[in-house]
């Protein structure tokens, strides 16, 4: 299996508190992988180790390379893109500028394109600042973000938590059309966006995985239901 | 009939302290204003330009090359500073607070064994004055206003025209996904720190040759500065020079037609109430700004 994304016992946590313990994971590449778990499993933790916000241990390789102790920026650059569920905009920047950083001043003018084609709500708000945007916006704008770069990754925290239904319905085929060019490790609650959209899945309980396999198997044998307490 | 006879007559004098309080925070908008650290070396980077330039000048007799080279030695130190010390405290800001005390005491007492207390000049780079409409204008205090119209048009320059700009306001609203963006966001902080010193220290050689030097003259100015950039808002250039044309020609006029003391005192006022009304303005321009933003997005 070519894999975009090896994870080996990892732990990370937050200074002296070891949140995940003996993470082992891996993405292929083109496919959508979804993180699931109850509220305090460990799943953002787990994607902010990955993207080298949390210092972390074990091993983990990106496209080849070991990124196990590089930085944010480093990662970022080597392609892989992060959409937080929350804190996901910088106060006081309008739309057009969290473009502009995305794309690193390459190929502005069509990254903007791009964006405003997938949401035109963005192609119409360029210049209003971010933290202006509703919530699904702002949702909208990190996909947006993500996007325009055409990561080999693209680490999703629950982008549905928290958004209208009407919203819903416009992410997901935008999210669909993310995995046409790039795998995606979705953290997410709803077993329906996971079933709609996720090929593989791991279950996150306190820190560590307890279960994993395909969506439809694990919601069909009833494990994600269990699993996640429904 | 000239404009002097319309003006008082020292009008001039008002707009150079103006210049002043904006040239002495421009470096504590970046230390203290973006990036958080309650910089209470600021004074001690004015000194270090200020001695740099006098430094300067006794080896090489030339006072240009020292306002020239004062910015890039206190940058130089700034970026050491930050490197070595202030980059584990953003998270501690006490801690930064009582580094960064400390530091400025080590800085004035190295300038003082250096150089003793006794009292420093540095020449007037141009020296002499002109009559401009009826007011006599010294060159140097001219070229102290123009410097800082220049440095404030410089920074809102590259705050917001440039890259580097752009990252700064994001690394400095949001370091952690300022990171994840592909940002540099250690390398950006030191930058800025190294930025905020370089103009401390510009400004310290600025005024140099209007002063006369001691290893106490940073300290005249740091609670001015402070007051500067927390009454135009944290972080808000354009706050800062509004505060500084409010303080200073508040500084200057009192202190030219009653007292400095009296002035100074009514300086500390108008900083405490503008600090305390400043939130209340500002939450009435947001309004409005949202507001107005909310029918365009709506048409």
């Amino acid at each position: 299996m070519n894999s975009v994304l090896r994870v080996e016992g990892l732990n990370a946590g937050y200074g002296s508190t070891t949140v995940l313990r003996d993470i082992t994971i891996e993405v292929p590449a083109g496919e959508v992988v979804c993180l699931m778990g109850l509220n305090g499993a460990g799943k953002t933790t787990l994607l902010k180790a990955l993207m080298g916000v949390l210092p972390k241990k074990g091993a983990v390789t990106f496209a080849g390379d070991d990124i196990t102790g590089w930085k944010g920026h480093r990662i970022y650059d080597s392609g892989m893109a992060w959409v937080p569920q929350e804190d996901s905009v910088f106060s006081g920047l309008t739309v057009g500028e969290h473009l502009a950083i995305a794309l690193g001043g390459e190929g502005l003018d069509r990254g903007i394109s791009a964006a405003a084609k997938l949401f035109p709500v963005l192609g119409d708000r360029l210049d209003q600042p971010a933290q202006t945007l509703s919530g699904g916006e702002r949702k909208m704008l990190g996909i947006a973000q993500a996007m325009v770069i055409e990561p080999k990754l693209i680490l999703m925290d629950e982008p549905t938590e928290g958004v209208a239904p009407v919203v819903v319905q416009e992410l997901i085929p935008a999210i669909r059309l993310l995995t046409e060019g790039s795998a995606v490790m979705l953290v997410e609650q709803n077993i329906d966006t996971a079933l709609a959209l996720g090929t593989h899945a791991y279950v996150l309980e306190r820190g560590s995985i307890v279960e994993s396999g395909p969506v439809t198997e694990l919601h069909d044998n009833g494990t994600l239901a269990a699993r996640l307490a429904l | 009939m000239t404009l002097a006879a319309f003006l008082p007559t020292d009008s001039f004098n008002v707009i150079v302290l103006i210049a002043v309080f904006v040239l002495i925070a421009l470096g504590l908008h970046f230390t203290f204003g973006m990036l958080n650290i309650v910089n209470l070396a600021h004074g001690e980077f004015i000194l270090i330009g200020a001695y740099a330039a006098f430094q300067l000048q006794e080896w090489t007799g030339n006072v240009i090359l020292g306002m020239v080279l004062a910015p890039v030695v206190a940058g130089l130190i700034g970026v050491v500073m930050e490197r070595g010390i202030l980059r584990f405290l953003y998270e501690r800001p006490l801690d930064s607070l009582l580094a960064t005390f400390g530091l400025s005491v080590i800085i004035r007492q190295l300038v003082q064994l250096r150089y003793s207390a006794n009292p420093r000049t540095v020449d007037d780079p141009i020296g002499g004055s002109f009559e401009l409409a009826g007011f006599n204008v010294p060159w140097w205090r001219l070229m102290i206003v123009i410097a800082t119209v220049a440095l404030v048009v410089a920074v809102l320059a590259v705050l917001n025209r440039t890259e580097f700009g752009l990252h700064a306001r994001a690394t400095v609203r949001n370091p952690g996904l300022a990171e994840t963006m592909g940002i540099k966001v250690d390398v950006m902080r030191a930058a800025l720190f190294a930025i905020g010193c370089a103009l401390a220290g510009l400004a310290g050689a600025l005024l140099a040759p209007i002063n006369t030097l001691n290893p106490q003259f940073g300290l005249l100015f740091l609670v001015n500065s402070f007051l500067v950039v927390i009454l135009g808002g944290q972080g808000s250039f354009r706050g800062l020079v509004a505060a500084g044309v409010l303080l200073g020609g508040s500084l200057a006029i009192l202190q030219f037609n009653i007292s400095t003391v009296f002035a100074q005192i009514v300086v500390l006022v108008i900083a405490i109430v503008g600090v305390r009304l400043r939130p209340i303005l500002s939450e009435q321009i947001t309004t409005r700004g949202d507001r107005r933003r909310s029918v365009e997005a709506s048409v």
